[in-house]
């Protein structure tokens, strides 16, 4: 789903990290779901996904939300919901759109839409681009 | 450095181990010597332990930076006299205050986002 204004879950996200967009952050946004994975008990595989889905969301946002070296801000919100968890990806760059000159090999959002139960691309109420992805934590038990 | 690191942590068991993790990265990357980071750990538990219970809507937020010798933690939307509040609580029997041991310095500001005042502290390295 694209370019659908989607609700702010920023008051009830139980974390929310605001950072610079840059290469180095994306490593404490891994770091912080380490935490919250060993927390809620997640099993490796499960952890790994989720860690791989948002590197990659995070990594867009460093590579293409700001292409022209300006700085801006990285926001992910990360919330528990029953045996589900959702994490928002979300930038203030120009959104989520194709880019000839892009330096990447362009598989981040079909990863990000493998690796989790659903993927919604949007914008919040603020026009602030948004990947939302949410993750099953019940498989972690099967 | 990486920039500031600002958190907002609801109340429950993700907050602590979270604010932790972030800590030890800004810090790391800060090139902070290990017995400081500990310290920096302790100050960390403690402000989720307590600080949770002087916050205006359930939410605490954190904005951690790091400068070349110095981490600054600005702990935000604390209700009216809450920052007191939080460092009375990290008061130890036979230890003292936890917090006053491990930080460098610590002092109330008014709010610029949300809550009543903000309690700063400066960590040194």
């Amino acid at each position: 789903m694209m370019g659908e204004a989607m609700p702010t879950v920023r008051e009830a996200a139980d974390v929310t990290l605001l950072l610079p967009a840059r290469p180095e952050n994306v490593a404490i946004v891994r770091h912080a779901l380490g935490a919250l994975g060993e927390v809620l008990e997640v099993d490796a595989q499960t952890l790994s996904d989720i860690r791989l889905a948002v590197t990659e969301a995070c990594t867009n946002v460093v590579v293409h939300a700001y292409p022209d070296g300006s700085e801006g801000p990285l926001e992910v919100l990360a919330t528990l919901a029953g045996e589900e968890l959702t994490v928002v990806v979300r930038d203030e760059g120009e959104g989520i759109t194709p880019r000839p000159d892009s330096p990447g090999l362009g598989l981040g959002l079909p990863l990000i839409a493998s690796l989790a139960e659903k993927v919604q691309l949007g914008h919040d109420a603020q026009k602030r681009t948004e990947v939302r992805m949410t993750f099953s934590l019940a498989s972690m038990a099967a | 450095m990486s920039g500031p690191a600002s958190l907002r942590l609801a109340k429950g068991p993700l907050a602590g181990p979270v604010l932790c993790r972030v800590v030890s990265m800004v810090l790391a990357r800060a090139d902070c010597p290990v017995d400081r980071l500990d310290d920096a750990l302790l100050a960390c538990e403690e402000i989720t332990t307590h600080g949770l219970g002087y916050v205006a809507d359930g939410h605490l937020s954190v904005t951690l930076n790091a400068g070349k010798d110095q981490l600054e933690v600005r702990i935000g939307e604390l209700t009216e006299r809450g920052a007191e509040g939080m460092l009375a609580a990290a008061m130890v029997p036979g230890v003292g205050n936890v917090l006053e041991r491990v930080t460098d310095e610590q002092r109330v500001e008014p709010a610029k986002d949300g809550g009543a005042e903000e309690l700063v502290l400066a960590i040194s390295f």
